[in-house]
């Protein structure tokens, strides 16, 4: 008798507990600075060696004053050597090897199809260039399964990241903000800026799901800087 | 919006003006203006209003942007070092409207005669789609019409001096050779032109058979768009939705399972 009302309080302690420790270890919907402010900090100090390919037209002098100018070579130029791309990036407990990517017909950032894989956006910088260095990649499938970005809604504000490039070269990020935002309004411009200071920007879904659409309604966006 | 007129000749008035593009937000008063040099054999100085804007400018060579006030500008090439007091200029343009937030570029080359001229083009860096690069081809080569060719085939037909093709292709390295109209006898080239994501570029093909015929490369700046979003998942497995994950729902039901399996013991227990 006294074994069954154990088992009687256990199961409704289980009964209780399990969606009670639920609500209180979710995840909040975002966490740290929000997105915006992460990415908009401090804008455009551009390192020695990474000016624009065009310099910014000389500050209008006085009406009757013309301008100094500086002359350059026309011949067409020799193919800069790129920077080697990101090979890896660890994030979350899990590390994934990244594709560089471009766009698809849409116009969308194309990501693997492999769930195991994720794209770096390979128009934006690399990670540690000015500007946003953007990776990417499917939280889920329905054919394969929850994704190396996965838990990428869990990851707190400290965490580091860890991106490693084709040169093997490791580079640290501290995350600083993560937040959940809407597709239809994401700040594409500021998530994949070209100037303002590096940071590491990751994407996957998160979010409601509509399964008639068979998609989420939000980005869970995370945004890191050099550790 | 890409009109170009082609300038007096040395010694005549021509009145032109850079056709209006919108601007960017800060050059509300000012215009990029860049120069490029493309007659062969001549170093010249160049002078806007009778001031010298620079000096010793070879072929081949081209000026960055130069943000300049808007306004009405007279422009002549001299051969350098020559006192413009006393020497015709070698080409000139009077009255340039230069309005605010143009981007343009002014060219010092031969017209299909062979004659030195100069000749405004205004670039359009307006924004290119997400994957894509913009490249205009302009012809100031003493040369008859040609055809522009991309990895061989013709992607403008027809060019005559001093007209230009606008194209927006997809971003890479794309090898560009200029052909006589309608044949495939190849006057430049061919050579791998970069272009390079969100990027505008400006080609011009130059020179004069005499002096051989080349390509000059500038770089308009920026166009590029960002992607239009980032779709990344199609299971709902991450989904939250504030309802229970499935996996909490199935700890909980088996608590009550348990709980109750244990309740009917204890009521049989009691009878």
């Amino acid at each position: 008798m006294r074994r069954a009302v154990i088992g009687l309080a256990a199961g409704l302690a289980v009964a209780a507990g399990a969606p009670a420790a639920w609500a209180v270890t979710r995840p909040e919907p975002a966490a740290g600075v929000p997105v915006a402010a992460a990415l908009a900090a401090a804008p455009g100090t551009t390192p020695a060696g990474t000016a624009p390919a065009t310099a910014p037209p000389a500050p209008p002098q006085a009406a009757d004053a013309l301008p100094p100018v500086t002359v350059r070579d026309a011949a067409p130029p020799r193919v800069a050597a790129a920077p080697p791309a990101p090979q890896l990036v660890a994030v979350g407990g899990a590390t994934a090897p990244v594709d560089p990517v471009g766009v698809t017909r849409a116009g969308l950032m194309e990501l693997p199809g492999d769930v195991d894989r994720v794209g770096w956006y390979r128009y934006g910088p690399v990670p540690g260039r000015p500007g946003s260095a953007v990776i990417a990649g499917h939280v889920d499938d329905v054919r394969q399964g929850l994704g190396a970005l996965g838990r990428l809604r869990t990851v707190e504000p400290g965490d580091p990241v860890e991106v490693t490039d084709a040169a093997g070269t490791v580079t640290r990020w501290t995350v600083v903000s993560r937040e959940l935002l809407d597709k239809q309004a994401l700040p594409v411009d500021a998530l994949f800026a070209r100037t303002g200071d590096p940071r590491l920007v990751l994407v996957t879904c998160g979010g409601p799901f509509d399964a008639d659409r068979g998609s989420y309604r939000d980005n869970v966006v995370v945004v890191a800087v050099p550790a | 919006m890409r009109a170009t007129r082609s300038l007096a000749l040395a010694g005549t008035a021509g009145a032109l003006a850079l056709v209006f593009v919108p601007g960017t937000a800060n050059a509300a008063d000012t215009a990029s203006v860049s120069v490029l040099h493309g007659v062969p054999g001549v170093t010249v100085d160049v002078y806007a209003n009778g001031e010298e804007l620079l000096s010793d400018f070879k072929p081949g060579t081209l000026t960055d942007p130069v943000s300049l006030p808007a306004g009405s500008y007279d422009l002549a090439i001299y051969p350098a070092g020559s006192d413009p007091k006393s020497t015709q200029p070698a080409a000139k343009a009077d009255d340039v409207q230069v309005p605010a937030g143009a981007n343009a570029t002014v060219v010092a080359h031969l017209n299909e005669g062979g004659t030195p001229v100069l000749t405004p083009f205004v670039n359009d860096t307006s924004p290119v789609p997400a994957g894509q690069a913009r490249v205009t081809v302009r012809h100031v080569a003493a040369a008859p019409a040609v055809d522009v060719r991309a990895g061989g085939q013709v992607v403008a037909p027809g060019l005559t001096n001093p007209k230009e093709a606008t194209l927006t292709v997809p971003a890479g390295t794309v090898s560009a050779d200029v052909v006589l109209a309608g044949t495939s006898t190849v006057a430049i080239g061919p050579a791998d032109l970069t272009l390079a994501e969100g990027t505008s570029t400006a080609v011009y093909a130059w020179g004069s058979q005499q002096a051989g015929y080349q390509l000059a490369v500038q770089q308009l700046g920026d166009a590029h768009s960002s992607p239009s979003g980032v779709n990344a998942g199609s299971a709902g497995l991450a989904a939250e939705d504030g309802g229970l994950p499935v996996g909490v729902l199935a700890v909980s039901a088996a608590g009550i399972a348990g709980a109750t399996l244990a309740g009917r013991r204890l009521v049989s227990a009691r009878r």
